[in-house]
């Protein structure tokens, strides 16, 4: 339990600002609680806040979620051989409680405990499972009451600030982008999809940010492969 | 055909739990490619960046030009002290009490 703490409190910041922003986009306390606790998934819960709140149709909205939660194939592919022996059911379960603070946690610890017995992979499946739900499910949950705390903080700002409101999510995730990044594409490739979102959006409103970030995607992508192959 | 705010939710979440399901379901021993699990980190920052970009000085199809320079100069000042502090919380302060200060002088 105790490795789950510093996850708790990355969570905490990070789940209360969504919960404003949802208030602030006009979804209700229901909408909320549900999308915190079945979706449960920071970026996607952003990426959809704004088709959602507008009215998008139903294809933005799933398309800009899916896209966004990719990212959970090679997480959740990483942790599948620790699980070896678990039963499906139980595999299910936990899985949904995969995210990326939730998987990198316990995917160090099994790394550390293969290390200390000299490569060989470590067999207690059950044994790791119960240490990742320890530090999955408790950070769900606090992720899910974040989100609430945030909807009840942001119920009780006077009118004025709805622009400062819309603006911690955008802000947050911002900073955590930036808190993270290392070499020269990851910066590059954030550059070119914030510059090239808006004629994307002006072009067409739904769909045009979103070609335009997988088109710098894939260009990022390919540039650094024919980099690293000449 | 139209769905509800709770049905495109539910949708979402059935998406969420299949990629996060199938992996343990049929990929036990299997290696992801490490270029694809790049692409994949490199595809959700270009999309949390149009997003933010979007959110920021967007209003539909239309730019917002008159708030844009001041949500642009708090985008910057976010940045730079989360860059700074490495803490994104102190940087989402700092930018948002900003933004409410060039809210209130505008």
């Amino acid at each position: 339990m105790k490795a789950a703490i510093p996850v708790w409190i990355a969570f905490v910041p990070s789940s209360v600002a969504w919960g404003i922003a949802a208030q602030a986009h006009g979804l209700t306390l229901d909408e909320i609680i549900l999308m915190s606790a079945w979706v449960y998934s920071g970026p996607a819960q952003f990426a959809v806040l704004l088709p959602l709140a507008e009215g998008k149709s139903a294809a933005t909205v799933l398309i800009a979620g899916v896209l966004m939660n990719l990212r959970f194939l090679p997480m959740s592919t990483a942790l599948a051989p620790y699980f070896r022996g678990v039963k499906r059911l139980p595999l299910v379960t936990a899985s949904h409680v995969v995210s990326a603070s939730s998987f990198i946690v316990p995917y160090l610890q099994y790394q550390k405990e293969r290390e200390a017995s000299n490569g060989r992979s470590v067999a207690d499946g059950y044994g790791n499972l119960g240490f990742f739900v320890g530090v999955g499910a408790t950070s769900f949950l606090v992720w899910v009451a974040g989100t609430a705390a945030g909807f009840a903080i942001a119920l009780g700002f006077p009118p004025g600030f709805e622009e400062a409101l819309k603006f911690i999510l955008p802000g947050y995730f911002a900073g955590l982008l930036v808190a993270e990044m290392k070499g020269w594409t990851m910066p590059l490739i954030c550059l070119a999809s914030i510059v090239t979102a808006i004629p994307g959006a002006m072009l067409n409103p739904g769909w045009g940010w979103l070609a335009t970030a997988a088109l710098i995607a894939i260009l990022g992508w390919s540039f650094e492969r024919w980099r690293s192959h000449a | 055909m139209a769905f509800s705010r709770i049905e495109l939710i539910f949708i979402l979440g059935l998406s969420a739990l299949a990629l996060r399901a199938l992996p343990q379901l049929f990929l036990v021993g299997k290696n992801f490619p490490e270029s694809w699990d790049r692409f994949l980190r490199y595809l959700s920052y270009a999309l949390l960046c149009g997003l933010i970009s979007v959110t920021l000085f967007m209003s539909g199809a239309r730019f917002e030009a008159r708030a844009a320079p001041y949500r642009g100069i708090a985008l910057a000042v976010t940045i730079a002290i989360a860059y700074k502090t490495k803490s994104a919380v102190t940087g989402m302060l700092v930018g948002t009490v900003l933004v409410l200060v060039f809210s209130w002088l505008r």
